[in-house]
């Protein structure tokens, strides 16, 4: 929707590198991950993870409220009030109909599910809780979300796997474009690390195996890359058409100025080899941006470790952008949040353009021969006015989003 | 032995998380903040860890926390 011009006004983050916009980005900025050997993960075959560090919840949202919520909603409110503080909103005195909540997850509570089906297998279905369902159904994570601010308008959650958090931002973009509302709070949330999910992943092949050195599994566009280290956490940003964010006063932190989004078409894991949906996807958000190939500065990739990734995303950003911008994947710390790594990548997008620094890719140490891209392997002071955060999904869905300094 | 109030006091409190102060028997069900799940919940944990087999609908004719009680009184006396 060229012509749309929307701001982020406000961040929230919870992530490995820490709760919080200031934790998360020092850790990214750091360099090193914090990804563990995980002692839930006890009976699997693939046993490192990417926890959120004491992440408390009766602390941080009340033990009443945060005992009927699973772990992806809990991030969500807790990154959803950092950004709303953020943006110098007071959900008290706002017109809570003209708020929008648009989050995206791949899927919902696992956490939840496989509890209470050890429950039922092991006490019977009459033990099982009546919370299950309201516990984890994805779209709890904008439901929870409206309860807890009072946002009653335009409310939903949406699925593109690994790109649902930029397929919020996206779509919130659009329901201001529409003026279906004047403010939304848009992001992603995940909580994906339990034994069954994580079993499923490690049968797919799609796991890093490095057990002996987990801080160093996660290495995007490395030679030696084996697959993925699974983190968890929440992106959430406030948006806000610019001309409304400067009558009051708000503080324009970054702009979303481009959003495109396709489907590959091509397999239900694998991303196409040559990334024609992942071109696209770029095309379309540089169109919508009215921004040329030559114009980025700085791409934060999916870049998710995955030998078949990082290939395919390197051989289109080669391709593409002309002006051979300084990559990075901020994924090398956090690992990979999975339905919140778009938003949170967003994020730290904004934060790169704002603070002209570009994070690292953690672990980098030969960058594979095949890729003929400029990928940062220390901070980097950069100065740009665009960059893009590219996300894609199993399943081939692909968005970019470009995002403009303030 | 502890009284029947104070059995479930310590239920709403260790396992729905009312605050402790919260529960005295003349407390309602909307001062207390259970909704029909919290009351399904808590028939669910009346069964599993006191033996006793009160649904969730006599449970929610009970106004007040005293009502409860006086429920698992008279439930426990048949047991």
């Amino acid at each position: 929707m060229a012509g749309i011009d929307v701001a982020v006004t406000g961040l929230g983050l919870v992530t490995p590198g820490g709760i919080g916009v200031g934790p998360s980005w020092a850790a990214v900025c750091g360099g090193r991950s914090p990804a563990a050997v995980d002692p839930a993960l006890e009976e699997n075959t693939v046993r490192i993870s990417c926890r959120v560090p004491d992440f408390r919840p009766d602390d941080l949202l009340g033990a009443r409220r945060a005992y009927r919520l699973d772990r992806f909603v809990q991030f969500a409110l807790v990154a959803a009030r950092e950004a709303i503080d953020d943006a110098g909103l007071d959900p008290k005195t706002w017109d809570g109909a003209r708020v929008g909540v648009v989050l995206g997850c791949a899927d919902g509570g696992p956490g939840t599910v496989e509890e209470q089906h050890h429950v039922l297998r092991h006490s019977g279905a009459t033990r099982v809780s009546p919370l299950l369902l309201p516990m984890q159904l994805p779209n709890m994570l904008a439901g929870q979300t409206a309860m807890e601010f009072g946002a009653t308008g335009p409310n939903l959650v949406v699925a593109t796997a690994c790109a649902s958090g930029a397929t919020a931002i996206g779509t919130a973009r659009d329901l201001l474009a529409l003026d279906r509302c004047d403010v939304v709070l848009a992001g992603g949330s995940e909580a994906m690390i339990t034994p069954l999910v994580m079993a499923g992943f490690a049968q797919m092949g799609a796991l890093s195996k490095r057990e002996d050195d987990p801080t160093r599994a996660s290495r995007p566009f490395d030679a030696d890359r084996d697959g993925f280290v699974a983190g968890e956490g929440a992106g959430v940003l406030v948006l806000e058409r610019v001309a409304d964010a400067r009558a009051r006063g708000a503080r324009v932190r970054g702009r979303i100025v481009g959003y495109g989004a396709s489907a590959d078409a091509h397999h239900m894991t694998s991303p196409h080899p040559e990334g024609t949906g992942v071109e696209d996807a770029l095309r379309s958000a540089l169109a919508d941006a009215g921004a040329g190939t030559g114009d980025v500065g700085h791409v934060n990739a999916h870049g998710t470790s995955t030998p078949l990734n990082d290939l395919a995303e390197a051989r289109v950003l080669k391709r593409v952008l002309t002006s051979d911008p300084l990559v990075t994947s901020t994924k090398g710390v956090t690992g990979h949040l999975l339905g919140a790594a778009g938003a949170v990548e967003a994020a730290f997008s904004v934060l790169a353009m704002e603070q002209s620094l570009v994070p690292p890719t953690a672990n980098l140490g030969t960058l594979d021969s095949r890729m003929e891209i400029k990928v940062a392997d220390s901070p980097t002071v950069l100065r740009t006015d665009l960059t893009l955060s590219n996300s894609c999904g199993f399943g081939g869905q692909n968005v970019v989003l470009a995002i403009a300094a303030a | 032995m502890s009284t029947m109030l104070e059995q479930l006091k310590e239920i709403l409190v260790s396992k729905l998380k009312v605050t402790p102060e919260q529960v005295v028997p003349e407390a309602t069900h909307e001062e207390l903040e259970l909704d029909s799940l919290a009351v399904v919940e808590l028939s669910l944990v009346l069964e599993q860890e006191l033996g006793l087999t009160i649904s969730d609908d006599e449970l929610l004719d009970a106004p007040t926390i005293g009502d409860m009680v006086a429920l698992m009184d008279e439930r426990s006396a048949k047991v």
